[in-house]
Order: C-alpha cells, then sequence, then structure tokens
C-alpha cells in the first residue's frame, strides 16, 4: 500500500473512532449505556440493524459470491421483509409493553428464570464465539494479500472500536454505525464506477451487464427445479429464498440480543417498528447493488487478463511444491481460454451494437461454452493447489473483490475500500460487544446479585453502569482471543454458520413456544429445550464422524421443531401452571 | 423504547405499512424476474 492509503487508512478509522467518542454522553445508568434511553429515531435504527447484519464479509463474499455463482444469493434475503412484518405485530409490542433490556428478560415473565438463564447463557456462548470468528475472518484476508501480521490486525479488527464501545455503549455503537455505513456506500459506489469505467472503450454498462447476463451471472430469480423436479440440495432459489430466509431472519432478528438491542433503543414503539419496516424495503435492493459489482466485476475480467486463483499468498506458496509444473499448466490453459474469452467478449459487443442477432446468438453460444471451460480449470487449479497445501484454504471467494481493488483501484480509493473492511467489521463487532455485555449484566450479574440494603438506587445504578464497561472490554478481550485461534476451524464463514445453527434453532424454539403456544409452562419448555440442545449436538457430531448425512443448515429447523414437539408432549402429560405475563 | 403513543405515520394503520413491505417485495421479485429474462 502507498502512504496515500495509509493516510486515508488511519483518517478514516481516527475520524469513527473520535466520532465515537464525542457521541458516547449518555446518562450513567444502564438505561443510558444499553438503550441510547430508549431516544434513538427509526432512521437511526435502521442504520443501527443493517450494520449490526453486514459485516466485513457481507462486502468481501457477496461480490465475490455473483463473480463465481451469479446473483441468485439475493434471493437468501426475500423472507426477511416478511419477518419484519411478523417481528412488527408479535415480537416488539411485546418486548416494548414490558420494557425489558434483553430478548432473553421476557422468558422469564412468560416461563420461568431457569429458561431465560438458559437461553441467554446459549446467546452469550454462540455470540461469544462467533464475535471472534467475525474478527478472524477479514483479518486472515487482509493479512494474507497486504502480508500483514495476523496477530496485529486481529488486535486492530477486534481492538480499536473497543475504545469507543466501552466507552459510549449503545449511543456510540449506532451513532458510528451511521458514519460507517455513510463511507461503506461512498466506497462500495465508487468500487462499482471504477469497474464500469476501466471496460475498454465502447464498453458501456448496459453492454457489460449483457455480457453478465449471456454468462449467465445475473439469474437473480432461479425456480430450483432441475429435469421437472425440485432440487432439494439447491442452496439458493426462490421457495427457500422466501420460507427458509423467512425462518432464518426471524430467529436472527427476533432472538439474537445484538439485533433485540438495536431496535430496543428506539424512541417509542413507532420508531422501533418503522426502523424494522424500512429495513424490509431497503435490504434487498441493498443486496441486490452489492451483488451486482460482483457480476460487473465478472464483466470486468472478460475483457482483461483474469487471475485462475483470487488468493495470492496461497498460490505463491503452492508454486514452491512439486506441483507447481501441474499448476502452471492448467494456468497456460486458462490464459490461451481467458484470450479468446476476452475477444469473444468484443465481438459480443460490437454485434449487440449493429444488432446482427443470429451472429451474436453463435458468439453468445461460443462465450457460454467458454466460460464453462474456464470453470472447469479453476476448480482443477484448486484441487490443486488442495493437493500441494492441504492445510491451506482453497476457496478464494472471499479475496475476489480485495484482489481487484488492489490490482486495479487508483491510489487512496484502495486504502478507503481498506477501511471499509475495518468500518463494516466494527459495526457489526461494537454491536456484538454491547449485546454480550448487556445479557451479562441484566440476565446474571444484575438478576442473581444482591446489593446491600443501605446502598442508594443512584449509587447501585452508576455502579452497575460501571461494571457494564468491564463486560464490554472483558468481552471484547474474549474476542480477539478467541480470534487467535480461529485458524484452526477451516471455512471461517461455514464455522460462523455451524455455530449459529447450534443455538438459533433450540432458541427460536424457546421464543415460539412463548408467543404462540400459550398453554405450555416454564418447566416443559425449559426440559424440552435441554433435550433438543443435546439432539442437535449430537445429530452435528454424528455428522462430523461421518456415522448420518446431515447438512449444517438442517439442524436450525430441526432445533426449532424439537422443542415445540417435545415442549407440547411434556405439557400434555405433565401439566404445570402456566403464568400469565 | 417509550410504550408512548402510536402515531402511524403515512397511514391510519400499520396493516397498510405491512401490505406496503410486501407489496415492494413483490414489485421487487416481477422486476429481478424480468431483469434475468431480459439479460440471459
Amino acid at each position: 500500500m502507498s502512504k496515500i492509503d495509509w493516510i486515508v487508512l488511519g483518517l478514516t478509522l481516527l475520524t469513527i473512532i473520535t466520532y465515537g467518542l464525542y457521541k458516547s454522553r449518555t446518562t450513567k445508568d444502564l438505561d443510558g449505556y444499553f438503550l441510547s434511553n430508549r431516544s434513538m429515531p427509526w432512521y437511526l435504527v435502521l442504520l443501527s440493524i443493517m450494520g449490526t447484519q453486514a459485516s466485513a464479509i457481507t462486502f468481501l463474499s457477496a461480490p465475490g459470491q455473483a463473480f463465481t455463482d451469479g446473483m441468485r444469493f439475493v434471493q437468501y434475503y426475500f423472507g426477511l421483509p416478511l419477518a419484519m412484518v411478523v417481528l412488527c405485530i408479535t415480537f416488539v409490542p411485546r418486548f416494548s409493553k414490558l420494557r425489558v433490556f434483553t430478548a432473553y428478560e421476557f422468558l422469564e415473565t412468560r416461563f420461568d428464570l431457569k429458561t431465560r438463564v438458559f437461553t441467554s447463557f446459549l446467546f452469550l456462548l454462540q455470540r461469544g464465539l462467533s464475535t471472534g470468528i467475525s474478527i478472524y475472518a477479514p483479518s486472515i484476508i487482509l493479512s494474507s494479500l497486504l502480508g500483514w501480521n495476523i496477530v496485529l490486525t486481529n488486535i486492530i479488527m477486534g481492538g480499536l472500536l473497543i475504545i469507543y464501545t466501552v466507552s459510549g455503549g449503545a449511543k456510540a455503537v449506532a451513532y458510528t454505525q451511521q458514519l460507517q455505513f455513510v463511507i461503506i456506500f461512498v466506497g462500495m459506489f465508487l468500487a462499482g464506477y471504477m469497474i464500469v469505467h476501466q471496460l475498454p472503450e465502447g464498453v458501456g454498462f448496459i453492454d457489460a451487464l449483457k455480457v453478465s447476463g449471456a454468462t449467465g451471472k445475473l439469474n437473480v430469480i432461479t425456480t430450483g427445479y432441475k429435469n421437472g423436479s425440485f432440487d432439494w440440495n439447491d442452496r439458493y432459489n426462490i421457495f427457500s429464498g422466501v420460507i427458509g430466509g423467512f425462518f432464518l431472519a426471524l430467529s436472527y432478528f427476533g432472538t439474537d440480543q445484538s439485533q433485540v438491542g438495536r431496535y430496543l433503543t428506539a424512541k417509542n414503539n413507532t420508531q422501533s417498528k418503522l426502523g424494522l419496516l424500512m429495513n424490509g424495503i431497503v435490504k434487498v435492493p441493498m443486496q441486490f447493488f452489492i451483488l451486482l459489482i460482483g457480476a460487473l466485476l465478472f464483466t470486468f475480467y472478460q475483457f482483461k487478463p483474469s487471475p485462475v486463483f483470487h488468493n495470492r499468498a496461497v498460490e505463491e506458496k503452492a508454486y514452491t511444491t512439486p506441483y507447481k509444473d501441474s499448476l502452471q499448466y492448467i494456468r497456460q490453459q486458462y490464459d490461451a481460454l481467458n484470450l479468446t474469452q476476452n475477444n469473444l467478449s468484443l465481438a459480443f459487443v460490437n454485434e449487440g451494437h449493429q444488432t446482427a442477432a443470429v451472429e451474436n446468438d453463435q458468439i453468445k453460444e461460443n462465450l457460454q461454452a467458454g466460460d464453462i471451460k474456464m470453470q472447469k480449470l479453476r476448480v482443477d487449479y484448486k484441487e490443486t493447489i488442495k493437493k500441494a497445501l492441504p492445510l491451506a484454504d482453497s476457496n478464494d471467494t472471499n479475496y475476489i473483490f480485495l484482489r481487484f481493488v488492489i490490482d486495479f483501484l487508483p491510489v487512496g480509493l484502495i486504502g478507503l475500500l481498506i477501511a471499509i473492511i475495518f468500518l463494516a467489521s466494527w459495526g457489526s463487532i461494537a454491536a456484538a460487544l454491547n449485546s454480550l455485555a448487556s445479557c451479562t449484566m441484566i440476565d446474571f450479574h444484575q438478576r442473581f446479585s444482591k446489593p446491600p440494603v443501605n446502598e442508594s438506587a443512584v449509587f447501585v445504578s452508576e455502579r452497575e453502569y460501571r461494571i457494564s464497561k468491564w463486560y464490554t472490554f472483558g468481552w471484547g478481550i474474549f474476542s480477539i482471543f478467541i480470534a487467535q485461534f480461529a485458524n484452526r476451524m477451516g471455512s471461517l464463514i461455514e464455522a460462523v454458520n455451524v455455530l449459529g445453527s447450534l443455538f438459533y434453532g433450540v432458541i427460536l424454539g424457546i421464543f415460539l413456544v412463548a408467543f404462540y403456544v400459550k398453554r405450555i409452562g416454564g418447566r416443559a419448555v425449559f426440559w424440552s429445550a435441554v433435550v433438543s440442545e443435546i439432539a442437535v449436538v449430537t445429530l452435528f457430531l454424528l455428522n462430523q464422524y461421518e456415522i448420518i448425512g446431515l447438512s449444517f443448515l438442517w439442524l436450525n429447523v430441526v432445533g426449532a421443531l424439537l422443542v415445540v414437539m417435545i415442549a407440547w408432549f411434556l405439557q400434555l402429560f405433565h401439566p404445570t401452571r402456566v403464568s400469565v405475563s | 423504547m417509550n410504550k408512548g403513543s402510536d402515531d402511524i405515520p403515512l397511514f391510519k394503520k400499520w396493516s397498510q405499512w405491512y401490505v406496503l413491505v410486501i407489496m415492494v417485495l413483490v414489485i421487487l421479485i416481477i422486476f429481478f424476474a424480468w431483469f434475468t429474462k431480459y439479460f440471459s
């Protein structure tokens, strides 16, 4: 990186920290620290919700996803608007009525203390570990591409945000997320513009889309039907997007304190609902535009020399092994095909301008055939790298966008885009730390500690405020510690998803019973949740040891359904008095 | 979050907001379907 890039990166990060500290002033009590005195307008709630959900991996992985698999990933978000509506009807009014600090507080009112503590514990376990991975995931990409020290990158990625998160709590988190989002979108827009700007002369935005479309990258809507029957293994299609995406969004936004804590900061019920509903309106178009950058990037490499493998550090390492000749052979074939594709793409665009439909169809077919061959060579290349370096990550999807940034963007913009990776991480990590601290304080510390009888309420409140800051700091250090060991977890995105799937299903099941099955009481749901969690972990381990074959994504569904069914049976055979909230 | 008065902006009922969100989703899906077909 050049000096200018370092200055841009440093200044951007410094601006966020200073702004976070400037906006840190809140009342010195838990309401101020964890809920911004419930004073946020809807647009800050919206930006906070979006900033919490969109991590660095969102901005690195989504363009790479569109580059390799097309834009159909956007369908994964189709269930989100529906989940926002259900949240506004069911979850928000109840949380609002009880004026809770955490989602799990509600469970004590509805069921009992042990169910609340158990659910909050599951959240702390899952969120604490996954925040560590969220720090490591972008750090390893940056350290690999820029040759930075991974330990130091982890500390900067997870450490600097602790300054304003500890100091200002939820208010600092929300205000910095607002500024972070503006910077992120300016940067992403500039990156998209630069891709189109660097296309050959005479090739415009629409031409770029036509080339992307011709090679199947603009497959936004897919049905999942193959040869007349539905393919259950197809992960992203309109049906799995609407149904699966709905349950995923409902459990994430309704039961994960890192999200619940954002909309609890709203001024009132109306602002909270508006924030969520606006999220339902803007989330899908936002993901569409991020994916479009990936599709345009694919077109960009249809006119320019394209790397076979985008993680340069791993590739260079593989070339020092005996597999060097095999890799070189595949690369030569790939480069030759890439050149043919470059010429075909230009011819496709030029013929398109002259509207010679028949000839253009022929070019399109050749373009598609060439792309299939190139994809096959990329697979062969990755498999060879895996053989050469069995422990290295042979999946380069997350490196595609950043490799373009480093290779093709002008000085200054590289620094801004690297800063964006930090800011996107900080947005979600800061919210996670705030929610981890709020659960530790509200669901455990405050619930189980008994302050001396002669202490004044103001004194107790200020002491809890100070201790909450230490909890935030402690969780920050814990996450960085986990990040240092995350390199042993294999594919990182998958590790986060697997961790989530182990706990999300059971937590969602508990909340579903709480909201929709009024006749089930605390004892039934608690033991049902314990048994279900053991069952989910057992299924996961059986799959790990290849005794059964079950994708981790199904653990969400299994966990939620098991909780509801077992609780139903327990209540049926051992009826207990149901508390009414 | 204060319970506060539920003064709904733009519409008279929240249900109208919910319909708007679902309508936007439907329009987006129709646009995406057209987009996929047009550029394929």
